[in-house]
């Protein structure tokens, strides 16, 4: 025969009781929902931490520059070629090193999560 | 508010949606009319705060209505996947409430109309229950009040948390242990102690 516990019985009682719970939804509510999908910008990523570090940099198009540039950079450091290590040294007289973001050469944005 | 029935209600969430993606603003109001109740139910269940629950209900109908136009129709219902974003948004909120739930505006249950000692006492309950829910582990908390505050089956868990049946168990089991316990130290404060 199995036991109960007195403990999970006054849960279970609880748990009873919070499925009852079913607020109306006010006009206001319901009003705010209805404005939200007429917004036309309802299918754009509203601004967040990650919005405003892009306008910071300029935006996606320049984040995107900034992409290209940092990944080209990191190809000329990896493997330059003869002539351009020669045509650098030329110019720039010595070894310039620049760092984009992190070590992994983005900044870290955290998590994105789809809800 | 008194919702209209819905006077197409054979129509499948996801067709008003995708409707809804090509302008048409009456399968907005359909679809809200339809979800948000549901919605704002499961967030006030877990949170507690009238406030609070309007937010993630407001929150989760506008990343729906984001993600209209980039829906995948055929991959997972409108209602699963609203589950899973409210369950989110909640533990999020649980997660920086720890230490101090608001004690203003309370939820209040929408049975009946029972004394006011009553009401209180059962707000008080309420209450609680969201406290000890704060102090689970997320995923915990999530698989506890899909099951015990939503009633929802395992499989059905299983797909809106989108882990095995056996994890669900187990989340399940061992957070409902977890809750008991916590919830041992206020049996006498929420009336329990003659039970």
């Amino acid at each position: 025969m199995r036991m109960t516990d007195p403990n999970e019985d006054m849960l279970d009682d609880l748990f009873a009781q919070a499925r009852r719970v079913a607020p109306p939804v006010s006009n206001d509510l319901m009003a705010r929902v209805l404005a939200d999908a007429r917004r036309p910008e309802a299918s754009v990523e509203a601004p967040g931490i990650l919005a405003g570090l892009l306008d910071a940099v300029g935006g996606w198009f320049a984040m995107g520059g900034l992409a290209t540039a940092t990944l080209a950079g990191l190809w000329i450091g990896v493997a330059p070629p003869l002539a351009f290590e020669e045509l650098t040294a030329g110019l720039l007289g010595d070894t310039v090193t620049v760092h984009l973001g992190s070590a992994s050469g983005f900044a870290d944005f955290g998590e994105l999560e789809d809800g | 508010m008194s919702i209209a029935p819905d006077p197409d209600a054979t129509i499948p969430d996801e067709v008003l949606l995708v409707a809804f993606a090509n302008g048409d603003q009456q399968a907005a109001r359909q679809l809200a009319s339809r979800l948000l109740p549901r919605v704002l139910a499961q967030a006030t269940r877990m949170l507690c705060d009238r406030t609070e629950a309007e937010d993630v209900a407001q929150d989760a109908m506008m990343r729906l209505w984001k993600l209209a136009p980039d829906w995948r129709q055929g991959e997972a219902q409108v209602s699963t996947w609203l589950y899973r974003v409210v369950a989110n948004l909640c533990t999020d909120r649980l997660r920086k409430r720890r230490g101090g739930v608001s004690l203003d505006q309370v939820a209040e249950p929408a049975d009946d109309t029972p004394s006011v000692g009553a009401q209180m006492q059962t707000a008080a309950r309420m209450r609680a229950l969201s406290e000890g829910l704060a102090h689970l582990p997320e995923r915990q908390a999530q698989a506890v009040a899909l099951r015990h505050l939503e009633g929802l089956s395992n499989p059905e868990i299983a797909e809106i948390m989108d882990i095995s049946v056996r994890s669900v168990e187990s989340l399940t089991a061992r957070g409902k242990r977890a809750l008991a316990d916590i919830m041992a130290g206020r049996k006498a404060e929420l009336g329990y102690e003659d039970d």
